[in-house]
């Protein structure tokens, strides 16, 4: 059987007249049956991504407790057009806070002492988490000729998996952890920002000035359509060779999470814990910490996904 | 044993099984992060060949971790069939493969061998496969398991609900999870990783989820993805609990940058069997994902694929109802880009498969790889092809607490109508009687209020 290329309708009526044609010469005696009607095209079908004018019940329901994209009706089984552009904006927002890179000077403006990985650039530093995890000989150096004062507690800013959070409300919080910190009567060193940095990178910085415990305030992997998202990884007695099981760590902070001020407070009472109990990570115990019990079960930040296309 | 080979005249030696075992293996960022990989392409066609030429009962030999320092060794050389090895044993890596690729080696003995090989002779076979060449053999494979419904007959491809809420908000994992519910979703399990890592918090979100499950008499089981240890401190407060869970990794250390051990395991599963709510046998979930001992540091100096396999060599102690890797959740350290996810993904459910598990996978990017929602859209189209036992299932694919990028509700009614598959006989009919599926959308399709 051949195959028929996509025809106008002009030259698919020529065909016809020509296979008529033909039947005849072949003797046929019955009719050409009827060419099928072209059905009509439906009227576009209705956006159903919900708008707030135009919400359905459950997903005006669920908005109430979720921001995941729940009661967005299908077309078939797939997603309607709406959905589509809303999901693609979406991922641009994310892939962008992922390429997004802090501005030269940067932590210098912020007041900060800015400091470098040894990644070169930010793809190695996507590919080389190794050399996320430890500074560059010039900052080093720098680190060093400011001196360690051997504070309490060293807060270290870095950019991680999002500059776009890092540069959003990584100030305030490290600003808002500073002060927590010392209404509490501890020690916190001179701020200091650090750029393609890992979780790591806070034991060797918090080695060299002396901390008896290093935070680093990172922006985390940002989500579908987010990159406003910030993690907090702490540790006691900052050493190089530290493992993961050493840290506790604090993630989604953000309006939709933890919003900063809870945070803040939050990581205050586990630095009280970890000078108390001189330990951190899978030893600290953490039984009977009243900051820590109620921001877990009294807190409900507001869930809030934010409509990203308008045409027109 | 000759651990060399010659292209165009250039001779290529290798030190060590595992040192051919890795630089065989296809370009993978995680093995060049651990400076394993092959140096050159030609190269690894050198330790392809020499791969090939190696017998399994060789590869037994060698493990890529001595039996002496490490327990997840111990524990696949142990328990290992000796029958089912001996009909295997003299083969060459390459007469395997072709083994397994032929018409004639049908499931049911593919099944029979399964407890006779190690997760290094899966591995090395893959090394020397295609992607349809895993594909072609991984479907032949069926392996069935129970609990509260049957999973994993041929002809079917199930999801777990993923309805995760960065503040554990349990109305709004209600919310999602009715929603996957009404999309067909959720026969292989609703299962939520808390944000909040504690006994309580775990037991609410049982407790809620299996108010909901029996209220709307839906025949699958629920999960709540905390460490085994909270989810046995859990199970102890006396709430309803059908799978228990942990993350699994193929090395003795990697178990323990996870903090868990074989000892502890074997606790968990038999706390889960005396306690657990659901109705079969098959009561454990475990995941994993390539890259998962590297990133602590407890690889051995071993291929990342290798060391994978072997996760699913301690994890068949367990007789799992769910195994799934999360393929592309680490980050492009591991896995850069879509054609290596895509890779992996079939990979690891290769190996899976042909060691006897019920596997899935978790097809997935995070927003810092460089994989396209096209391409992972295509590769549930593959998983589902090579059999795979079942996709995750979320809103749009986001993962709101984890932050990536997963399957949606949308994509698994998409997949079961482009290759002809059903959900578990048992959910099946649930769907039908609901309206929500039966053989195609029914008129309840998509309507979350259908679920009360």
């Amino acid at each position: 059987m051949t195959r028929m290329k996509p025809m106008a309708r002009a030259s698919l009526s020529r065909t016809r007249a020509l296979i008529d044609a033909l039947r005849t010469r072949l003797g046929a005696a019955d009719p050409m049956p009827p060419r099928p009607a072209v059905p009509v095209i439906p009227a576009p079908p209705a956006h159903v991504f919900p708008t707030p004018a135009r919400r359905g019940r459950y997903a005006a329901d669920a908005a109430r407790h979720t921001t995941a994209l729940v009661g967005i009706g299908h077309v078939g089984t797939r997603y309607a057009t709406d959905v589509v552009l809303q999901f693609k904006a979406e991922l641009a927002v994310a892939h962008e806070a992922v390429a997004a890179e802090l501005p030269a000077g940067w932590f210098e403006q912020q007041g900060y002492l800015g400091l470098h990985s040894q990644a070169r650039d930010h793809r190695e530093f996507l590919l080389r988490p190794d050399l996320g995890r430890r500074l560059d000989e010039d900052s080093l150096q720098r680190l060093r000729a400011r001196g360690g004062a051997a504070p309490d507690v060293q807060i270290i800013l870095a950019d991680g998996l999002s500059a776009v959070a890092c540069q959003g409300s990584g100030v305030a919080l490290c600003t808002q952890l500073a002060d927590a910190c010392r209404a509490r009567g501890w020690s916190v060193g001179a701020p200091v920002g650090a750029r393609f940095a890992r979780v790591w990178l806070e034991d060797e910085i918090g080695e060299v000035v002396g901390a008896k415990v290093a935070v680093i305030v990172l922006g985390e992997r940002p989500g579908l359509g987010t990159g406003d998202g910030l993690s907090a990884y702490l540790v006691h007695a900052p050493r190089i060779g530290n493992v993961d099981g050493q840290r506790n760590m604090m993630s989604n902070i953000h309006a939709r999470g933890t919003p900063p001020a809870q945070a803040a407070r939050r990581l205050a009472a586990l630095i009280g814990a970890m000078l108390a109990q001189g330990t951190s990570g899978v030893g600290l115990d953490l039984a009977g910490i009243a900051e820590l019990d109620g921001l877990e079960t009294g807190y409900r930040a507001p869930q809030v996904r934010e409509r990203l296309v308008e045409v027109g | 044993m000759r651990l060399e080979a010659t292209i165009r005249g250039v001779r290529h030696r290798f030190d060590s099984v595992k040192q051919v075992l890795a630089r065989a293996n296809p370009p993978r960022s995680g093995d060049d992060l651990a400076g394993v990989s092959a140096r050159s392409a030609v190269e690894r066609v050198a330790a392809m060949a020499v791969l090939s030429e190696l017998t399994l009962a060789e590869l037994r030999a060698h493990p890529v971790v001595p039996y002496e320092e490490d327990e997840v060794t111990r524990v696949i050389e142990d328990a290992l069939d000796e029958q089912a090895y001996r009909a295997v044993k003299d083969l060459t890596v390459g007469q395997f493969r072709e083994w397994l690729l032929r018409t004639e080696t049908k499931g049911a003995t593919l099944r029979a061998i399964a407890p006779g090989l190690t997760p290094e002779m899966t591995a090395a076979a893959s090394k020397l496969m295609s992607n349809l060449d895993l594909m072609t053999v991984a479907a032949k494979c069926e392996v069935v398991v129970r609990a509260n419904n049957t999973l994993g007959l041929h002809g079917r491809l199930s999801s777990r609900v993923q309805p995760n809420h960065p503040t554990d908000d349990v109305d709004g994992i209600l919310y999602s999870t009715r929603e996957g519910l009404a999309y067909g979703c959720g026969d292989a399990v609703i299962g939520v990783n808390p944000a909040t890592d504690t006994p309580e918090s775990t037991a609410a979100i049982l407790r809620a989820l299996d108010d909901l499950l029996r209220r709307n008499q839906v025949p699958t089981q629920h999960c709540v993805l905390s460490h085994v240890t909270v989810q046995m401190k859990a199970l102890a407060l006396g709430c309803p609990m059908d799978l228990m869970f942990q993350s699994i990794a193929g090395t003795q250390g990697g178990n323990q940058a996870f903090g868990i051990s074989v000892a502890l395991l074997d606790e968990a599963s038999a706390q889960i069997q005396a306690q657990g709510s659901a109705r079969g046998p098959n009561r454990m979930y475990f995941e994993t994902g390539q890259g998962s001992a590297l990133s602590s540091g407890t690889h051995h100096g071993a291929d990342q694929v290798t060391i994978e396999a072997r996760a699913y060599g301690l994890a068949r102690r367990y007789q799992p109802f769910l195994v799934n890797t999360v393929v592309g959740f680490i980050g492009p350290e591991y896995l850069e880009d879509g054609p290596q996810i895509t890779r992996a993904a079939l990979e690891d459910h290769f190996n899976g498969k042909l060691l006897g598990l019920p596997m899935g996978c978790d097809a997935c990017f995070t927003y810092h790889a460089r994989m396209s929602q096209d391409e992972l859209e295509s590769l549930k189209v593959l998983l589902g092809a090579a059999g795979c036992t079942y996709l995750m299932s979320l809103p749009v694919g986001d993962d709101i607490m984890l932050n990536y990028q997963s399957t949606s509700f949308h994509d698994i009614p998409s997949v079961r109508g482009l290759l002809g598959k059903r959900p578990t006989p048992e959910f099946d009919a649930w769907l039908a009687a609901r309206g929500i599926w039966d053989d195609g959308p029914g008129p309840r399709f998509g309507d979350a209020e259908a679920i009360r």
